[in-house]
């Protein structure tokens, strides 16, 4: 399809267009920014499943803190906040940040660390249920490599 | 997605010149398109979000379409008829994407049921909104060529230049005095967004030449 937006039209229109936001959709709408205590459960266990995931993906890369702060381009301080304290709300750039460095979907990854609503909260559960078989924070065993694997992935489909 | 969209030339306002630039009009959302959402769009826009949770802005008053994923949701209506995609590119970046749906009926009462054209979702890059930047957009009017094209589409499709959308608050405006379109008011059903719509006579209006 062709479309005639004509040179005079737009100048005639940039009169009166100023810098008004232009954001419409309905499906973009962010219920979680609204509700303020649905999902609360919810957000609890997702944490719990995020800070595992990261923990875990970082000793697989046989990453220190410091070493996947300066792998992610992100603050050290929130790796060790993610890892240690579970009430800890990542910055969204961070959550960005990681999902590039662990090759993971990023929206899924949003989800999981209760920036964003999840779509559906089985994948929350399925995720919780792989994190909760990582115990120790040292070598990952055979049965912590499987739990891994089966987070990445979760989070990886589209 | 189409990876050979249909190319309409077009001009934006460059404001840091105050000059037209030559730029396109696609009619679809391409690899190249979600790329750009992805390796320019998005980090920008966590950049600035950066900037408004420093500045201990509450969450629930950030631009409301910050968690917006464009790959997915391109990818849900892949092959669906009733959806058009559309991406207005300038300086080989993309710096604004719609999508449009066909199945929805108009809502005002001199039009009730009849066809419209219904923009899902419309969003421009994080540096063209002054929202986002508290500085003046990069580009200016890929909002107002986004909703000429939905026009001129709805006119091809035999609708007469009939559209609707649901408003993010921070548009209301846009669409009410820019675009000269009828607030029917909040919708209950649409999570409190005011729907707008345009009658084949304010389309005319809109697009008819010397704006």
């Amino acid at each position: 399809m062709k479309f005639e937006i004509s040179r005079e039209w737009i100048e005639a229109k940039a009169r009166s267009e100023g810098d008004y936001e232009i954001g419409a959709g309905l499906l973009g709408f962010d219920p979680s920014v609204d509700d303020g205590t649905d999902g609360v459960v919810v957000a609890e266990e997702s944490r719990l499943a995020f800070s595992r995931f990261v923990a875990l993906s970082r000793r697989n890369l046989r990453l220190s803190a410091e070493g996947l702060a300066d792998y992610a381009d992100v603050e050290l301080a929130e790796v060790m906040s993610i890892e240690s304290d579970l009430s800890y709300e990542p910055e969204p750039r961070t959550v960005h940040q990681l999902a590039h460095a662990f090759s993971v979907d990023q929206r899924k990854l949003m989800e999981l660390s209760g920036l964003a609503r999840p779509k559906s909260p089985a994948f929350i559960h399925e995720a919780v249920r792989y994190a909760a078989r990582s115990e120790s924070l040292e070598e990952l065993s055979e049965d912590e490599m499987v739990a891994l694997e089966a987070m990445v992935a979760i989070l990886s489909k589209r | 997605m189409s990876n050979l969209p249909d190319v309409s030339e077009i001009v934006l306002l460059q404001r840091e010149t105050n000059e037209l630039v030559p730029a396109e009009l696609w009619d679809a959302i391409t690899d190249k398109n979600l790329a750009d959402w992805e390796h320019a769009w998005t980090p920008e826009l966590l950049q600035r979000l950066l900037v408004l949770a420093k500045q201990g802005v509450a969450q629930k008053h950030w631009p409301q379409s910050f968690h917006w994923n464009w790959r997915d949701k391109a990818q849900s209506i892949k092959g669906l008829l009733d959806r058009q995609c559309f991406s207005v590119v300038c300086d080989d970046m993309t710096q604004a994407m719609m999508i449009t749906d066909l199945s929805r009926r108009a809502q005002l009462e001199s039009q009730k049921t009849d066809h419209l054209v219904y923009v899902d979702y419309v969003e421009a890059a994080p540096w063209n909104r002054s929202e986002l930047s508290g500085v003046a957009p990069r580009y200016s009017m890929c909002g107002s060529v986004l909703i000429n094209a939905a026009i001129q589409y709805s006119i091809m499709e035999g609708f007469k230049g009939r559209i609707g959308l649901h408003s993010l608050p921070q548009a209301n405006g846009f669409y009410a005095n820019h675009v000269g379109m009828t607030d029917l008011g909040l919708d209950a059903d649409a999570h409190n967004l005011r729907y707008f719509e345009m009658t084949p006579e304010q389309a005319e209006e809109f697009i008819k030449k010397g704006g």
